[in-house]
């Protein structure tokens, strides 16, 4: 039996310690209970994927930067490897973001850091039909493969992004084996770790430090160079004088996430908004940024997931190791990239919390069901949102308080795409070895063969809610592109109603990716933060 | 089952203002009740009317995840209410309304099937609720039976002593010098 909990994880230097004790400007919103303005070349609002690339590059050319974060500044010394922690600490919601009517529950992060923190380090170029779909449907400019591959391959060079090397854990073999007894594609793949542990923990913080998460790679960087972070600090609206944006208003929070009462004001010619999807959108609508076609918060996109459960005779373990390290194309663009839902297989990490919230059920069964974690592997299938016009994606809406709400609605276009997953989810577990599956499916129970399973998959009824999906990818909200009746963000990443403000994020994507989107933002974040450095120096 | 119309009557609870919530909000002011209550003691969220609905429910719903480490479905409760620590102050706000709500006989007849109070059902009972309830068509019981019921699962098995019994050995253990 695999068994890591006597290993011990120590001599780990942590780089926030040191870089705080070296001199490095970090504001802990916690303790600001007084008034205060602050002043800087650009101010970015987060500091995940987006921000992270573009303070380090901003402050490379000698700009002074200061960085806004609504999480906590957690770093390896806080990573306890406690599942309940994490998810307090580093998610958005505490893990708990559903879509309003609690059909898809949501992992995003919410530290130090973002998402990249928290993923599980599956890094992808964009497919070339995504990228070219996006020219053709919306207008986007001069982001296709051979525009963007240049900045995916320094990005792949600064966080350190490679095939996995080592051999999969036995829930990533499973979809090596299926795939292979069905004559279907797979492939390895590349990850953003150096010096990988193998451990299994992407999830809760990396606690070696192999992860080149934004936390260990670029905002370092961007500290070294000078940078101000303010952490547990939220950014309650931006500051707009007419048609430009001059800063942005911050309410630093308490430990329970709660105002302090106090305001800092940061004042900056260059406002960067890279909070994300759901965020930024939201940001703007507080702000009641210009956008006279009413298209902020709309399209966002989630790659709504599906799960299948496969049981198997040996233990899989699938706690610990790698998390991702093989993946199947097969069906991500088998019926053309705008025909019915495709999906890419990839297989996800299981503890137990996010085990017992997936498999839901009750009483005595569910009990029986979670005693085999350490037999169980489990399949995912992202499916791509936002290519078709019957699936047109979700809407960020604000609650009286100004949080943020995501009203997605589970369509039929996503239900049909969801059955047809978990069709191929159960044939491979099959093909794999599998002795049961169980599909995401409320009324689902296991099944013992193919046969058995493809019957029962064709009788259920896919309806919301009862139908299990999630998402660990939010995208969309603004949208980039020349189409004024859909987008609100020029290719460059320039906002199209205020001057001043940029939108460096996930957010300006305007349909799903089929892929795991990091080096997605990484690559079209550095060019565009490229871009605006060399104009911001002329 | 047209789906439509029961994510509306969902949507429209958790905004608030609908003709539901004035019903509950009316029963609110019979019993005294109000989401403005403090947590009741020894929580940090839940109210003492949330926990009195709710414990018996953690414990039907967990049942062996809490008898099989010696736990209580106190214990289950409080570990809920641990959990809402992560949540924003709005997503607790739209759990109390639900939680309100479900005070009413006639709302928990809608949403579960059964009129009476968990507290005032049998174990077997219980099991019967959770049965029909989750085996329901109806939209709105869906979205109550899983938005109350998943976190209780990843709440519980969560804590590293609940965790470790569903056959995981638990995590490496970090050492800071």
């Amino acid at each position: 039996m695999q068994d890591l909990s006597s290993l011990p994880i120590k001599g780990i230097n942590d780089p926030w310690k040191t870089g705080i004790k070296n001199g490095w400007d970090v504001i802990d919103g916690r303790t600001v209970s007084a008034d205060r303005t602050l002043e800087a070349d650009v101010v970015i609002i987060g500091t995940g994927a987006g921000g992270g690339v573009s303070a380090e590059i901003l402050t490379q050319r000698g700009l002074k930067v200061i960085l806004i974060e609504a999480g906590k500044l957690m770093s390896s010394d806080d990573f306890t490897l406690n599942e309940g922690e994490a998810y307090r600490d580093l998610y958005q919601e505490g893990a708990m973001r559903a879509t309003k009517d609690a059909g898809m529950t949501i992992l995003q992060g919410r530290t130090v850091g973002g998402t990249t923190v928290v993923n599980w380090t599956s890094s992808f170029r964009t497919p070339s039909e995504t990228l070219q779909y996006w020219q053709d449907t919306f207008g986007v400019e001069d982001l296709l493969r051979n525009d963007l591959d240049p900045w995916f391959q320094k990005m792949e060079e600064r966080l350190k992004i490679s095939q996995w090397i080592m051999p999969p854990n036995a829930n990533n073999d499973v979809l090596k084996k299926g795939c292979d007894a069905l004559g279907w594609e797979w492939a390895v793949i590349p990850r953003n770790v150096e010096g990988c542990w193998n451990i299994g923990y992407c999830g809760m913080g990396c606690p070696t430090n192999a992860k080149q998460s934004m936390l260990v790679t670029t905002l370092p960087a961007a500290m070294n160079n000078g940078a101000t972070l303010i952490h547990s600090a939220q950014a309650h609206r931006l500051l707009i004088d007419g048609d430009t944006v001059t800063g942005v208003e911050v309410r630093p929070l308490n430990n329970d996430k709660v105002p302090t009462g106090a305001t800092v004001t940061v004042k900056a010619k260059t406002v960067i908004a890279s909070g994300g999807g759901i965020q930024t959108p939201a940001l703007l609508m507080r702000s009641d940024a210009p956008d006279p076609q009413g298209r902020v918060g709309k399209r966002t996109f989630l790659h709504p997931t599906t799960f299948t459960f496969g049981i198997y005779d040996q233990e899989v373990a699938p706690y610990y190791g790698a998390p991702q390290s093989l993946y199947s194309d097969e069906f991500v663009f088998k019926h053309g990239v705008d025909g019915p839902a495709g999906y890419k297989l990839e297989m996800m990490p299981m503890h137990p919390g996010l085990t017992g919230a997936l498999m839901g059920g009750y009483g005595g069964d569910a009990r029986n069901e979670i005693e085999r974690l350490p037999n169980l592997a489990s399949s995912i299938a992202l499916l791509r949102d936002g290519f078709h016009a019957d699936n047109p994606g979700g809407n960020v809406e604000l609650r009286d308080n100004g949080e943020p709400v995501i009203d997605y609605p589970v369509d039929a276009y996503l239900l049909e795409g969801a059955k047809r997953s978990h069709l191929t989810m159960a044939e491979m577990h099959f093909a794999a070895g599998a002795k049961e599956i169980r599909p995401s499916h409320s009324h689902a129970g296991y099944y013992k063969s193919w046969k058995e399973a493809k019957e029962a998959i064709n009788k259920l009824a896919y309806d919301p809610v009862i139908t299990g999906l999630g998402s660990a990818h939010v995208m969309g909200g603004c949208a980039m592109g020349q189409d004024e009746s859909q987008c609100v963000v020029n290719s460059d990443g320039s906002y199209k109603y205020l001057n001043g403000l940029y939108i460096i994020d996930g957010s300006v994507f305007p349909t799903s990716l089929g892929v795991n989107p990091q080096l997605t933002i990484y690559g079209m974040s550095a060019r565009n933060a490229t871009a605006l450095a060399d104009k911001l120096k002329a | 089952m047209d789906q439509g119309i029961d994510r509306r009557s969902f949507l429209k609870l958790g905004a608030a203002g609908s003709a539901l919530l004035a019903t509950g909000s009316s029963l609110t002011l019979l019993t005294g009740c109000s989401s403005n209550d403090g947590p009741a003691a020894g929580y940090r969220h839940f109210r003492q009317q949330d926990v009195d609905l709710l414990t018996p429910l953690v414990g039907a719903v967990l049942g062996k995840a809490l008898t099989d480490v010696g736990a209580s479905a106190e214990d289950g409760m409080k570990a809920y209410d641990d959990l809402l620590d992560g949540a924003m102050p709005g997503t607790r706000a739209t759990l109390f309304q639900i939680l309100d709500l479900m005070q009413l006989g006639a709302a928990r007849w809608f949403i579960t099937g059964t009129w009476a109070s968990f507290a005032e059902q049998s174990e077997d009972e219980l099991q019967q609720t959770l049965a029909h309830w989750s085996a329901s068509d109806r939209g709105l019981s869906r979205m109550a039976f899983k938005g109350l019921t998943q976190p209780m699962f990843m709440a519980w098995y969560v804590k590293p002593e609940a965790a470790r019994s569903t056959g995981y050995p638990g995590p490496p253990q970090k050492i800071v010098a």
